[in-house]
């Protein structure tokens, strides 16, 4: 009977497990970019070219200090604004939405707020075409708003694309990091409670088994 | 020293003897299985998710031009706040998954069976409120999710005859989900686990003068009893180690796991997400007010698949003890009933079309009908075992007494 | 099993009692985030440092800023004022000037009265609180009434000639 029992918790295991590699499988199309420099380098592209007209409310001039930029590369990239204001666009969303039609969404967020992650940020930067009557519309969103703001659209040969793509990995790995800028340290302290908690949980097992020794 | 003061103590308040009592000399089953470890890890997430939630609470705000930006406040601001918000949002997870393997337990050794019934029917309002509290909960970030979700929920109770419109509107307090509605849920979801901390101790004191069941289902002779300290804290410490390393790894290295990516996206009145989908505890129940064409029959059969737990032991109708220890036909019926409501789940979670509808509405009838055959079928079973013999030590226990599990104190 | 007390029982005890104080430590650091949690946020911090523009503020006017969510009178003396107040010494809490000012043309102070906390009023000869009578000089110092102290001279420097930095 402790077979049927034992079959359950196997196939439950079963569902668990493969529920999560699904999971895991769906985020690894394309490899974004996890180092200091890729995301520095992502915030030049957000801040010169996607702040024409996104926002990212939720980080603040000053908080791009913490990616390891100097000083003077931290007053490039704010020009003149101060480091206690947030990244916000110089349009208003009246002249967006009125050219758009929407209003840009806000990116602070935007790494994790559509399936797929950073890497659909990727997607929707490298998914301009040309259509056949001339238009321009992206693989990942059909008809989007957003002009084709890398002009993937025209680039036609690898060598044309490459630094594009590179480009757009910068990006979605800036993104990713805006969405939730503690990781790093969530990481390092994850590692350090688990390893805590794995010996400690190896020492209440063994005492465990000590104080139930004493039964005949 | 601290020996006078308790001695001082216990002249004036029954410390000693109650703690000796009820905790470190309570007399438990030896041969409980780890599957009894659930209860106390179910009163740690409690406790857990009450210190997480009013630190959280010091920082949030519950108003619907704010609560957003203060969550997000709350992660990138406060000093340790995204560990705060991560603990309180897996930690609502956690606290479903250990409940549903407490429950799960429960009915497989029939620990619901006389004379544990109000053990059972505490444990049911338990999971009521707790429910109740992750419901009202999950609006208070404001997210797409968050608003539609209770947008939809609280349009159920439209429902209900005759004042069905009324009863929306009193308790969104609004026309709509609103910011009325957004700050008395949060008043609510912060008083609510203090009734469910009240509701606990009043399941321990029902526990405690019926005292645990255990694997075997009959009642053990006194001498199988063991002191709860040291074998039963060293276990439940032991059990514990494990769950916070499960616990953990979800916060520290995955903690979007469980939670829905749109939810990243403040509430929009306007516009309703491609898919509205309740957290993954309340889909086989969303499943079910799905399954059944009409609405109030919706709710019906949704509010009565909770409820029904509560007939379970007038339900269990063998004399036999125990659950599905030695009833093949009960642990069958156990089984299909985890499948079905895995189905359930699966189901809830997608948008209801093609030939999902179908099986939604077989896998609900199969969730009742594991509930409703039981009485017939416990008493056939138990007819059948009886007739080809039971084994000899369960024979003698069952001859003529019924299932008479006196607590022998 | 009696054996096995004799021969064993303080390797039982050390493993429990590590076991246990390996677990109360971790408890103990657990309530550390908690505790951080409630100090000061970055934001709230940055907040506690303010610029303020001298230019602007005429001889003998009061500018008053908010700082840390209370008042700061930014006081531009005349000479007449500074002189007399270079030659007392105040009254219950005798100071110097000399050691409440940085530049003496300014005067930097908390606009509190230190009795029970009301904004006092500007006088000719200095301040002047509305709640208990408490009257301080042109240098902030308590010269009568209830108040106990001279007007606190917060944390400030002077980035340029005509601003400075509290805070």
């Amino acid at each position: 009977m402790k077979c049927l029992n034992l079959a359950g918790l196997i196939i439950f295991l079963g569902i668990v497990v493969s529920q999560s590699l699904a999971v895991a499988a769906e985020s690894t199309d394309v490899e974004i970019p996890q180092s200091p420099e890729a995301v520095r380098r992502g915030a030049e592209v957000i801040t010169n070219v996607c702040m024409a007209c996104h926002s990212l409310k939720y980080i603040k001039y000053g908080g791009l200090a913490q990616l390891g930029f100097s000083a003077k590369e931290l007053d490039t990239l704010r020009s003149g604004k101060s480091l206690k204001e947030p990244l916000v666009s110089d349009m208003s969303p009246d002249m967006l939405k009125e050219g758009f039609g929407v209003v840009p969404p806000d990116l602070s967020l935007m790494a994790h707020a559509r399936e797929g992650g950073p890497a659909y940020i990727y997607e929707i930067l490298t998914g301009f075409y040309h259509k056949p009557d001339g238009s321009v519309d992206n693989h990942a969103f059909p008809g989007i708003k957003m002009p084709d703001v890398l002009n993937f659209s025209d680039a036609e040969s690898p060598a044309q694309r490459g630094p594009l793509e590179e480009q757009a990995k910068d990006a979605a790995a800036f993104l990713n990091w805006a969405a939730d800028p503690h990781a790093a340290e969530r990481h390092h302290l994850g590692y350090y409670v688990l390893a805590y908690l794995l010996v400690l949980t190896i020492l209440l097992y063994l005492s465990k088994r000590k104080v139930w020794a004493r039964l005949d | 020293m601290t020996n006078r003061v308790i001695a001082w103590i216990d002249q004036r308040f029954p410390l000693t003897a109650f703690v000796k009592h009820e905790l470190t000399e309570y007399p438990t089953p030896r041969n409980l299985s780890y599957w009894w470890n659930f209860g106390f890890l179910a009163g740690f997430v409690l406790v857990l998710q009450i210190v997480s939630g009013i630190f959280l609470a010091m920082h949030y705000k519950p108003d619907i031009h704010l609560a957003f930006d203060s969550v997000q406040y709350i992660m990138r601001e406060v000093n340790y706040g995204w560990l705060l918000r991560y603990f309180h949002a897996i930690g609502a997870s956690a606290f479903f998954i250990v409940i549903y393997i407490h429950m799960a337990r429960t009915l497989y050794y029939g620990s619901y069976r006389a004379p544990r019934e109000l053990l059972w029917w505490s444990g049911q309002i338990l999971l009521l409120l707790l429910m109740a509290t992750a419901f009202m909960g999950y609006l208070l970030p404001w997210g797409q999710m968050s608003y539609w979700g209770a947008q939809v929920i609280t349009s159920l109770f439209r429902a209900t005859p005759w004042f069905g419109n009324d009863l929306v509107l009193w308790l969104r307090g609004d026309f709509t989900v609103s910011d009325a509605t957004l700050n008395r849920f949060f008043a609510l979801h912060y008083l609510v686990p203090f009734i469910i901390f009240g509701m606990v101790v009043i399941h321990l004191v029902a526990l405690h003068a019926v005292r645990s069941s255990n694997p075997s289902g009959i009642n053990l002779a006194d001498k199988d009893n063991i002191p709860f300290h040291p074998y039963f804290t060293s276990k439940d410490f032991y059990g514990l180690g494990v769950f916070l390393i499960v616990l953990c790894g979800f916060v520290f290295f995955k903690p979007d796991f469980f939670l829905e990516a749109i939810n990243n996206v403040p509430a929009n009145p306007m516009q309703t997400p491609a898919h509205i989908v309740p957290e993954w505890y309340f889909l086989p129940f969303y499943a079910i007010l799905r399954a059944i064409p009409d609405t109030l029959g919706g709710v019906v059969a949704m509010v009565m698949s909770i409820m029904i737990f509560a007939a379970m032991p007038y339900l269990d109708r063998s004399k036999l003890p125990g659950g599905a220890r030695f009833r093949p036909l009960y642990r069958l019926a156990f089984y299909v009933f985890i499948a079905d409501v895995a189905v359930l789940s699966y189901v809830g979670a997608h948008p209801p079309s093609g030939v999902l509808v179908d099986v939604g509405r077989v896998a609900t009838f199969v969730y009742f009908a594991t509930f409703l055959l039981l009485p017939p079928v416990s008493i056939l079973e138990e007819r059948w075992l009886r007739a080809r013999g039971l084994p000899t030590g369960l024979e003698t226990l069952v001859a003529g007494e019924g299932d008479k599990v006196g607590a022998g104190k | 099993m009696s054996e096995q007390d004799k021969v064993d029982p303080e390797r039982r005890d050390f493993l429990i009692t590590s076991t246990t104080i390996l677990g109360v430590a971790g408890a103990a650091g657990a309530c550390w985030p908690l505790i951080s949690s409630m100090n000061p946020t970055p934001s709230v911090k940055s907040e506690a440092v303010t610029e303020v523009d001298l230019q602007g503020v005429a001889p003998g006017a009061v500018h008053t800023v908010p700082w840390r969510g209370e008042p700061v009178f930014i006081f531009h003396r005349t000479q007449a004022e500074i002189a007399a107040m270079e030659a007392s010494k105040g009254g219950k809490d005798p100071q110097s000037d000399e050691a409440r000012v940085k530049n003496p043309d300014w005067l930097v102070v908390i606009g509190i009265c230190t009795h029970l906390g009301c904004v006092p009023n500007k006088t000719a000869k200095g301040w002047l609180c509305p709640c208990h009578g408490s009257v301080y000089d042109n240098s902030g110092r308590i010269i009568s009434g209830p108040a106990p102290r001279n007007l606190d001279v917060p944390p400030y420097h002077f980035a340029a000639d005509d601003k400075i930095i509290i805070g």
